[in-house]
């Protein structure tokens, strides 16, 4: 079966991701009920006169972007393809404000222009003078998934090398609708984050990409074996017989898991089914989580693609990760089971190479 | 693994239509859906002209007949147009054979959120437009409408959207992924999209007139259209009726303005030629194209080279059918690729509206009125900002 092997990330998160030393310490706390991304300086990854035109949801993915390309020392690459839940929400806010406030009158394109969904990844195209393949996807928890099942895909129809990138971006506006909606929770540091006891998440942005090879270099960091998302499953026994499937296509048993990284948002709701789950991952595996330290996004399993890389490049589970009291012998496979709004779930298995 | 990818199953609404029955009596008439703008409220309706699906959002409901007040326009036309899609072919989701469903939009809830964005500050109403405003509902909604379905996933690639689509659907049947999907596009009108394309003055006040000399700009339109597509093994299984096949598609990028295409149209030509190559088809193989052909001078001319560049002196009969529905963004390339079948269907090339004169740099001249003629070979381009070309290749059925 093919695989993708992963050589270079880049994470723009609301931990120091950017600081390529960072391995989960220290651990910055959420502002309240949201997290803002820990931005870089730009003017190292993007020209000024670029830079100056393009929304944070643009920064953010073209400098991660860069990251990963840097570190794969990749030239070119065969395809483009990002995901995003909402795109470039700024862009979009602020050309809609201006037509509204001014009653459709007065208006300029730039944020018309920087709206679309595809500008990310039409703007790494233009720098990198890219004219392959180049995807947009834009489902909600599935949006970073659908990017490695078509990386796989292009695998095994010859393509070598992708580019793969998750963005987000949230904006002042939208969290204090979203907090009036009643989606967020203030971080509650004396509940376990997977035993909430209320509803409500706490908001999040960030970009993550990443460099795939269908071959394996010197410079693997680690490979994505296979990706599975499931679309409203009706139980959580449903979820568990699914992943036994999944799993069984890589010839593996849960009790093969090293680490599961499970995606507990803190919402009591979105969360019951993995709640439901976590005896059986805790029985076969070592169970634990990343969304207390990478608050909650469409594209935030980008994140947890990249913590279960660097999890396997240290060979280290660190204490603020587990739930489980088990230490793993060792980190061969770690399996990514990530929910959006208890709707939208993802299996993704991560190996040593 | 299939090799071959079928479609059984048709689904469309737009300014032509609310069906496919309807859509095809008015292409077979040289009938445009474009007029007056009746139903986007916008400051500017007497100034200009849309392809408006004619029906009120309570019509459109009592037509889905679901009055969940979480729909919006984009919801329900995608879920008429899907269903349709589905009845047309005769799937039966319950099967246990596994469907995917992937769309596409770029506009998704923004028509709903428009109206209500202030008043979400100041007041408690309508904050479920905080749920639906992303491309992902649409979607979501197709599939619990639909039941049964294994996969879902939304593309946004701007103009581009639905070619992508339906590329997708197929190489997810080809890697073994799916047993069928339903693959299409969605885009309602809203004054964003709508105040968005002034803004770039790229809107026609009169009727647009694709690949003419003194073309203006495009018309807004809007719409959804689905294909079901199948692989052989699924068709074969349920004794279904194909009624074309898709033998080649590309995704290429222009890699050149965020929204302007390279005069040469060299994503174009990439795409073009990468289909070409996929399908086994030589150039002069091809009976029609059914052009982007979106009416602003930038496009058609850059798409003119590229069609010139691939096909030389020999341009197969072509037309851009946009004058019939306006520009539908991310639903175009899912209603041209169910035209492109019904093209093939029925043997008819349906007209390039508004022509007069030819554009002095390429000289090429689209068919004006309705051809009758064999069809069985259909490339159709689809262009979008972003530099994102993909173009698909449709066969009869032998």
């Amino acid at each position: 079966m093919v695989k993708a092997y992963i050589n270079g990330t880049g994470c723009i998160s609301s931990q120091d991701t950017i600081n390529d030393q960072w391995f989960f310490d220290p651990v910055v706390e959420p502002n309240g009920d949201y997290y803002n991304a820990i931005e870089p300086s730009y003017k190292e990854f993007i020209a000024p006169n670029l830079l100056r035109r393009m929304g944070r949801a643009i920064k953010m993915g073209v400098a991660s972007a860069n990251l990963a390309i840097k570190q794969a020392g990749a030239t070119k690459v065969d395809a483009i393809i990002t995901g995003t839940g909402l795109g470039c929400f700024e862009d979009s806010e602020r050309f809609l404000l201006a037509m509204l406030n001014n009653e459709e009158q007065f208006l300029t394109p730039t944020s018309f222009i920087q709206s679309t969904h595809n500008t990310v990844g039409s703007q790494i195209a233009l720098i990198m003078k890219c004219h392959d393949y180049n995807f947009t996807y834009v489902h909600r928890g599935f949006s970073f998934e659908s990017t490695l099942q078509d990386a796989l895909m292009l695998f095994s129809e010859g393509k070598e090398t992708v580019l793969v990138g998750g963005i987000e971006e949230h904006t002042p506006n939208f969290i204090i609708l979203n907090r009036k909606a009643g989606k967020f929770k203030i971080f509650d540091h004396h509940t376990a984050f997977w035993k909430p006891s209320a509803k409500g998440i706490q908001m999040s942005e960030g970009s993550t990409f990443f460099v795939l090879n269908k071959t394996k270099t010197e410079k693997s960091l680690a490979s994505v074996d296979g990706i599975q998302t499931l679309y409203k499953p009706a139980t959580s026994d449903v979820i568990l017989q699914k992943l036994y499937s999944f799993l069984k296509l890589h010839s593996l048993l849960l009790t093969d898991i090293d680490v599961c990284l499970m995606g507990f948002s803190s919402d009591i709701d979105f969360d019951k089914q993995l709640r439901e789950l976590l005896p059986v991952i805790k029985e076969e595996t070592i169970a634990a989580h990343y969304k207390h330290l990478s608050g909650e996004y469409h594209t935030a399993s980008a994140f947890a693609l990249w913590t279960a890389t660097k999890l396997i490049e240290k060979q280290q589970l660190p204490e603020v990760l587990a739930i489980s009291n088990k230490k793993p012998n060792g980190i061969k496979h770690v399996l990514i089971i990530n929910q959006y709004l208890g709707i939208n779930y993802s299996f993704t298995l991560v190996s040593k190479c | 693994m299939s090799q071959h990818i079928y479609i059984t199953g048709l689904g469309m609404i737009s300014a032509i239509g609310n069906n496919v029955q309807e859509s095809l009596a008015s292409l077979s008439h040289s009938k445009t859906g474009i007029g007056k703008i009746n139903y986007l409220t916008t400051r500017y309706k007497d100034d200009f002209l849309a392809g408006e699906i004619k029906l009120s959002n309570k019509e459109l409901a009592d037509l889905v007949n679901d009055h969940n007040p979480e729909l919006n326009r984009n919801s329900y036309i995608a879920m008429l147009a899907a269903k349709e899609a589905v009845q047309h072919s005769g799937i039966d989701t319950s099967d246990g054979l596994r469907t995917g469903i992937i769309s596409s939009t770029t506009v998704a809830g923004m028509g709903k959120t428009e109206m209500y964005y202030k008043d979400l500050f100041e007041k408690n109403d309508h904050l479920d437009v905080l749920d639906t405003h992303d491309c992902g509902d649409s979607t979501e909604r197709i599939a619990d409408f639909l039941g049964n379905v294994d996969y879902v996933t939304t593309i946004s690639t701007a103009c581009s959207s639905a070619a992508n689509a339906i590329m997708l659907g197929c190489r997810m049947i080809k890697n073994g992924l799916l047993d069928r999907a339903i693959v299409g596009g969605v885009d309602a009108l809203s004054k964003f999209t709508f105040n968005g394309f002034n803004t770039l003055m790229i809107l026609d006040k009169e009727w647009c007139k694709p690949f003419d000399e003194n073309r203006k700009g495009l018309n807004l339109g809007e719409g959804a259209a689905f294909l079901v597509i199948e692989s052989e093994e699924a068709l074969k299984k349920r004794n279904g009726k194909a009624l074309a096949e898709i033998i080649g598609y590309a995704n290429a990028n222009d890699a050149y303005h965020q929204t302007a295409s390279s005069p040469e149209g060299y994503g174009a030509q990439l795409a073009i030629e990468q289909a070409l190559q996929m399908s086994g088809l030589k150039p002069g193989d091809i009976d029609y194209i059914n052009m982007h052909g979106t009416g602003t001078p930038n496009n058609d001319l850059s798409e003119g080279a590229a069609v010139k560049a691939v096909f030389g002196a020999h341009i197969p009969k072509f037309s851009s059918t946009k004058a019939f529905t306006g520009h539908t963004l991310a639903a175009s390339a899912s209603i041209e690729a169910v035209i492109s079948v019904l093209s093939i269907q029925n043997g008819m090339i349906f007209p390039n509206l508004n022509f007069k004169t030819p554009i002095a740099e390429l000289g090429i001249v689209p068919e004006t009125t309705v051809v009758k003629m064999p069809v069985s070979t259909v490339l159709s381009n689809s262009f979008g900002f972003g530099g994102n070309c993909s173009s698909l290749i449709f066969k009869k059925v032998d």
